[in-house]
């Protein structure tokens, strides 16, 4: 029986110290993409809902950090930003300021750049033989009923109403990610307005429920390459290799603008901080960043790297936490280039021509239907494009089922493409800590 | 001696003659004599074949004639040669009608004994002869997804039903069949513009500026069109219709539905497995409707 007990706690440590050391994007590209590529192939089909479940079910334990993370990052830096005991209002313009332009400049540059690849990309465009394998996929997958119960409509409203918060408990424990970030904006703006003295234990509280859900984070992260291996066999024993190859080019652009995304992010993280900053950085975390959310499908997961990184660097911690939260919270910037992607696609697959007023439509819909997947992960985020499709009057439903059958592959650039980009807003928006900055001051004046 | 037998024998001769008499007389008499036998039945078999009207289109898999053959097959040839088996008979089809319409006309004025083919059921048909039903097929369109979109609402939607029963859809179907009298009474708004066979119609859609956006007929005649042309789905999309039934039916005449119906019924029963349901004829017909 003792025998047995030390046996399973080897085992235990043995797995826990093995999952960290996977988690590494070197080893996804080494062992778990090659692994569950062949486990994909192998295993019969009726294993693959299981092994999807499994899948979704370890995404579901990653993300549940998710909201109190939010809340409380997103409250603690608003009133810390918006605070007039702890900073002054030039200090607020210049941060309001920073963020917004570079929050804005990035949507742009995430559309344009998807824009420009796809037009040289072409994707959309299809050969007979493309088409043949698409049309066989869509067999009985898109047939219109008419009569039957239907069927609850996917989630691709912008309505303003998913952003008022109603109760902000009731919201996240709905999973109302949209109203908990308005609510915690909201509830931040408020601590700010009060005296420090009254609002010290609730900002104390959040403080430590925001470093309980990192480390939660951290911990529950060591699943992840079980999470892939699971996601990815499953999806490999299903997806049909034909639809892969007619939509190889739609898959090119999404990855190109996701490579395009890490350059522009380490230019800006190279421009934007001083080579003092850079000093004990032996990595450029923008790398570190684009790999871990591309390994892990989930830009969120680079939030506490994205996080130490910014603040071991002496940014300011609330700027940086505001900044973070906020751009992969809200910008989904990985969404905006995809859906702008997604819909030069459709316009292409149905011969519409792309005149300069379509692409500034193409651009802006992009970016509308791109933020408006805030608060939805993974694969519910493709529905999104919906509204652009209808305003172009472009069969919605065919599109949307080739979308969902590769998503599987493309949910992880499109993470890639939120995280580097998010790091690069933060660290435009964040300045040096007041504190670390009065001390290299004082230091130089010794 | 003699005379006591003689007498034995006349008084047995008068009892069986006062016994036997009435009897003789009632039966003899009786109407039930003319109903105990099927006139119409009896009629083809001794004619000695049944007489099968089919339209004279080929429809497979439900009646066709192979290419350089003369012998018709499909499901509605196997179910007509079953009952000619089931009578006894042999079986002569008469692909001489000018129309659907006009093929339910002629088996209701006893041109045959039955008349099938994937019959719809209409009002005006009820005028001329008497169905059996058979099938349940859904109405279908295969329509064009540009059409579609320009509703200005999702498929998902609950009001797309309505929206698209209201719409100025431009329906394409065989004219003077079923569909062109289903169309005018299902879609209020809708142009119907009809041809002359269903390869017709099917051509009139795929054509570069098409005059309709959408061709009418029930499942098992729209959703073969993309199973043999996979790539038509990217612009192409079959729509149907749950609560609109085609009840395909066999018709009769007055007389033959007195005399044969009760035959069809229990050859369908026992037979063919009861109404079959467009669903049970793709299934059933797999290798048929998508060929490897």
């Amino acid at each position: 029986m003792r025998l047995n007990s030390s046996l399973v706690q080897t085992l235990f440590s043995s797995v826990f110290t093995f999952l960290p050391k996977l988690r590494k994007p070197r080893n996804f590209f080494l062992y778990i993409l090659p692994f569950s590529i062949v486990l994909g192939r192998f295993i019969p089909p009726s294993y693959s809902s299981t092994l999807n479940e499994i899948g979704v079910s370890l995404v579901q334990l990653i993300a549940f950090p998710a909201i109190p993370l939010v809340l409380s990052a997103v409250m603690i830096s608003i009133a810390n930003i918006f605070g007039s005991e702890t900073r002054s209002n030039s200090d607020r313009i210049r941060f309001g300021t920073r963020f917004v332009i570079s929050l804005l400049a990035a949507i742009l540059f995430a559309s344009s750049l998807a824009l420009l690849l796809s037009l040289y990309q072409s994707p959309g465009i299809l050969s007979p033989s493309a088409k043949l394998s698409i049309g066989r996929f869509m067999l009985d997958v898109t047939d219109i009923r008419i009569g039957a119960v239907s069927t609850v409509a996917q989630v691709n409203d912008i309505w303003f109403s998913n952003l008022i918060p109603s109760n902000i408990f009731a919201d996240a424990s709905d999973g109302q990610t949209l109203k908990v970030i308005t609510g915690s904006v909201i509830a931040g703006l408020a601590i700010a307005r009060l005296r420090s003295d009254r609002t010290q234990p609730l900002l104390t509280l959040l403080r430590s429920i925001n470093t309980i859900s990192v480390q939660v984070l951290s911990i529950v992260l060591n699943l992840a390459p079980l999470v892939l291996i699971c996601l990815i066999s499953a999806a490999i024993s299903t997806i049909n290799a034909e639809i892969v190859v007619a939509l190889l080019n739609f898959t090119i652009c999404v990855f190109l603008t996701a490579i395009a995304s890490l350059g522009i992010s380490r230019l800006v993280f190279r421009r934007f901080t001083s080579t003092s900053e850079r000093l004990g950085i032996s990595v450029n975390p923008v790398d570190s960043v684009f790999l871990l959310s591309l390994s892990t499908g989930s830009s969120m997961t680079a939030y506490p790297l994205l996080f130490d990184t910014l603040t071991g660097m002496g940014r300011d911690e609330s700027e940086v936490e505001a900044s973070a939260s906020l751009s992969l919270l809200i910008a989904r910037l990985g969404n905006v280039s995809y859906n702008v992607i997604a819909i030069l696609f459709a316009l292409n697959l149905y011969d519409v021509s792309i005149t300069p007023v379509r692409i500034v439509e193409v651009i802006a819909l992009g970016a509308i239907t791109g933020i408006s997947a805030a608060g939805l992960t993974g694969v519910a985020t493709v529905p999104t494009i919906t509204v652009a499709l209808l305003y172009f009057q472009v069969p919605a439903p065919p599109i949307l089922v080739l979308l969902l059958a590769i998503d599987p592959i493309l949910t992880l650039p499109r993470a890639a493409t939120t995280g580097v980009l998010a790091m690069a807003i933060a660290v435009v928006s964040s300045y040096k800590s007041p504190s670390q900055k009065d001390f290299k001051d004082a230091a130089t004046a010794v | 001696m003699v005379k006591s037998f003689l007498r034995l024998i006349v008084a047995f001769a008068c009892a069986s003659l006062l016994l036997f008499s009435p009897l003789a007389g009632i039966a003899a008499n009786s109407p039930l004599e003319g109903i105990s036998a099927n006139d119409f039945v009896d009629a083809i078999q001794e004619r000695g074949y049944l007489k099968v009207g089919l339209p004279p289109y080929n429809t497979p898999p439900a009646y066709f004639l192979e290419e350089n053959s003369d012998e018709l097959q499909g499901y509605d040839v196997d179910f007509a040669r079953t009952l000619a088996s089931k009578l006894g008979v042999d079986i002569q089809f008469d692909r001489s009608s000018t129309s659907f319409n006009n093929l339910v006309e002629r088996v209701g004025i006893g041109d045959f004994d039955i008349a099938i083919g994937k019959l719809g059921l209409t009002y005006n048909r009820l005028f001329d002869a008497f169905p059996i039903q058979y099938l349940s097929f859904r109405h279908a369109f295969l329509a064009n997804r540009e059409f579609v979109a320009s509703l200005g609402v999702e498929p998902d939607d609950p009001r797309f039903g309505e929206i698209l029963k209201n719409s100025t859809i431009r329906i394409g179907s065989i004219k003077n069949s079923t569909w062109e009298t289903e169309a005018k009474a299902n879609f209020p708004n809708a142009t119907f513009v009809g041809y002359k066979n269903w390869p017709a119609a099917k051509k009139a859609l795929f054509q570069k500026d098409s005059v309709i956006d959408a061709i009418y007929r029930d499942t098992t005649e729209i959703k073969p069109i993309v199973y043999l042309q996979p790539d038509l789905s990217l612009e192409y999309v079959p729509i149907l219709f749950d609560e609109l039934i085609d009840r395909k039916s066999i018709y009769l005449s007055q007389d033959g539905r007195l005399g044969l119906k009760d035959f069809i019924d229990m050859t369908l029963r026992r037979e063919w497995g009861g109404i079959k349901t467009d669903t049970n004829i793709l299934d059933e017909f797999q290798s048929f409707y998508l060929p490897s």
